[in-house]
């Protein structure tokens, strides 16, 4: 690795893939380091630089269990992800990291596991979800519960169809469309309509900040307990490593000693995020 | 041993370092900052606060990480630009600010090193001068883990006795530049040593102002997240940000890039200095923002700098040097507003 953080480490764009159009189009992207790249974690992100254009945080959504590529989710937003849509097959872009700390799902062996995501939010607990799959047999019952606001918004479509042949799948939208036969309403509402066990099971929720908040709430309600609970928290960051002074949450770095938290640790921060 | 310099012989200590590149307090366009000592005859320290304090030197306002430019193989061509070049010499930082440059250490060291301050900071000689009066109406060093004599971060204390510096080298590194002039000292003798004493014992009594009792002030912070006080104290903040850019432990940066051609493309990643007093410094691209108003604001810079550090690092990250209250236009003081929060009753 490097001794300067804060050099990139340049990639290739290996594979494109339209996840959602529109004007919150969602796309995903598959990269190869040109030369000595690094291991991730899951949970982790890693700075993605569009050079002239700047760096985005992104969450890493590939499963570290699969070295050949590291994939990451984008919805387009702002300058750099509008420029990383713009990328195609064989573009160069650096990347640096990884950043964070990581599901500590070492010490969930045994244990079910439910995720509960949001739009965008899939991408970070994608990461937990194929290595889960991957390690099937260490593990209990899969169920995840994820929602978008229309049926065209949700991400992973063809990968969501041949998951529910390997684990328990409850999909959502928000507003009733004609062809639906799933949930209508939010994620959490469905949390609450399948209420999951939580014996012996871990919860992850991720999705945009109101999203995690109901779905916590909601979680709490059929039993989980705050140490069942986990989350990954976004803030806005540049440099990575706790220095540049944005995305703290009290003493907390968020790309430090984040992103990953327990409903018991973060509560136990100010409601800042 | 410690030595005395005669103040006619000051120029001849800097002309002797020309290894160096040697800022000094100049006072340019009616402001005094810390700049190249161009014509070291003309410097003297005999100056009040400068407006920018001394972490300019270690950590600038604007610097290059790297060059990208657009290449026929592998797409990009990057070109690390770690600082290089003579290392600096800084003549008068005040103790508070020495102090301050300690406490942006813990910031850019730790775990992961930031190579570009690390260069400049480890090279760095800073030459204190201790302050025999306060050298700014809002000082208050005493109340925050400092002193007008501190020589905490200095590499050189110089005190002023009147027509010579009593001068102590206090590390290898300011051993060294004493060294390199050695002719141009003499040795000190007691009586210089108890005169150095007495200017900083007396110094003690003369500061500007102080901010008693505020060892319960990080607790009594966490329980004020909530409160109203925010807002009534940031009414009037007009989110300019210099309490923050002109702070000496101050230290958030943003980051970007800047084209010089496009086709090619080639440009330079920059950073510069960014304050957590804009409102998009958290905004997310959403819109969402954590901190979405002056009242969050300031309430960051309170318990960044009276909480979150002291959790982290047992140390208030404010040296009292004033210049926030002394700068801000409309009068937000820091002594003030933490005195508050130490008499809040919730």
């Amino acid at each position: 690795m490097s001794a300067n953080v804060y050099l990139p480490k340049l990639a290739q764009v290996i594979s494109v893939k339209d996840e959602v159009g529109g004007v919150r189009a969602i796309k995903t992207f598959r990269t190869k380091f040109l030369a000595e790249g690094f291991t991730h974690r899951c949970g982790q992100c890693a700075m993605l630089s569009v050079f002239g254009k700047g760096e985005s945080m992104i969450s890493i959504s590939s499963s570290p269990l699969v070295t050949d590529y590291l994939q990451f989710s984008i919805l387009k937003m702002g300058r750099v992800t509008s420029a990383i849509h713009d990328l195609e097959v064989g573009s160069i872009i650096g990347i640096r990291g990884p950043y964070g700390n990581a599901f500590p799902i070492e010490s969930w062996k045994g244990k079910n596991i439910l995720f509960a995501g949001g739009g965008i939010g899939l991408a970070p607990i994608w990461s937990v979800l194929q290595t889960a799959l991957l390690q099937k047999k260490d593990y209990g019952d899969l169920t995840l519960i994820y929602g978008a606001r229309t049926s065209p918004d949700i991400v992973f479509k063809e990968e969501l169809r041949d998951l529910k042949s390997k684990m328990t799948v409850h999909l959502s939208i928000d507003v009733a469309e004609p062809d639906w036969k799933e949930f209508v309403g939010f994620v959490a509402q469905n949390i609450l309509d399948k209420k999951p066990s939580a014996v012996n099971t871990i919860a992850i929720t991720c999705g945009p900040p109101i999203m995690i908040k109901t779905c916590i709430k909601a979680l709490s309600e059929i039993g989980f307990k705050d140490e069942q609970i986990y989350t990954t928290v976004e803030n806005k960051m540049k440099c990575g490593i706790g220095k540049c002074g944005r995305c703290n949450i009290g003493r907390h770095y968020v790309c430090k000693d984040g992103p990953v938290y327990s409903w018991a640790e973060l509560r136990q921060l100010p409601q800042e995020y | 041993m410690d030595k005395i310099l005669a103040k006619k012989d000051f120029s001849r200590w800097l002309e002797a370092l020309g290894a160096y590149d040697v800022y000094a307090p100049r006072l340019i366009d009616d402001v005094w900052n810390y700049e190249l000592a161009a014509d070291p005859k003309a410097i003297s320290l005999d100056y009040p606060q400068t407006a920018i304090p001394a972490k300019k030197i270690v950590f600038p306002q604007r610097e290059f990480f790297f060059e990208f430019h657009e290449a026929d193989t592998d797409g990009y061509e990057l070109k690390e630009l770690l600082p290089g070049g003579k290392p600096a010499v800084i003549f008068g930082v005040r103790p508070c600010e020495g102090k301050a440059v300690t406490l942006t250490d813990l910031v850019f060291g730790g775990e992961i090193k930031d190579d570009y301050y690390w260069k400049r900071r480890n090279s760095a000689v800073l030459v204190g001068l201790a302050c025999a009066s306060p050298p700014s109406a809002n000082c208050f060093c005493l109340s925050v883990n400092g002193s007008p004599h501190s020589k905490e971060g200095l590499d050189v204390l110089l005190t002023d006795l009147g027509d010579h510096y009593y001068v102590e080298a206090l590390t290898d590194k300011g051993k060294k530049l004493v060294s390199e002039a050695g002719a141009v000292f003499h040795e000190a003798k007691p009586g210089d040593k108890k005169a150095a004493e007495k200017i900083h014992a007396d110094s003690e009594k003369k500061l500007s102002r102080e901010l008693k009792n505020i060892k319960d002030v990080p607790a009594k912070l966490k329980g004020m997240f909530a409160s109203p006080f925010w807002d009534d104290e940031s009414m009037s903040c007009i989110r300019c940000g210099i309490c923050t850019y002109l702070c000496p432990t101050c230290h958030c940066f943003d980051i970007n890039d800047e084209v010089e051609s496009q086709s090619p493309l080639a440009g330079r990643r920059v950073r510069t200095w960014d304050t957590c007093q804009f409102p998009d410094f958290t905004m997310h691209s959403s819109g969402h923002n954590p901190r979405p108003d002056k009242a969050a604001r300031l309430r960051q810079r309170i318990n960044h700098k009276f909480q979150y550090f002291v959790e982290a690092w047992q140390n208030y990250q404010c040296t009292g040097c004033g210049r926030c209250i002394t700068l801000c236009p409309v009068g937000i003081d820091i002594i003030k507003v933490v005195e508050k929060v130490r008499d809040h009753v919730s």
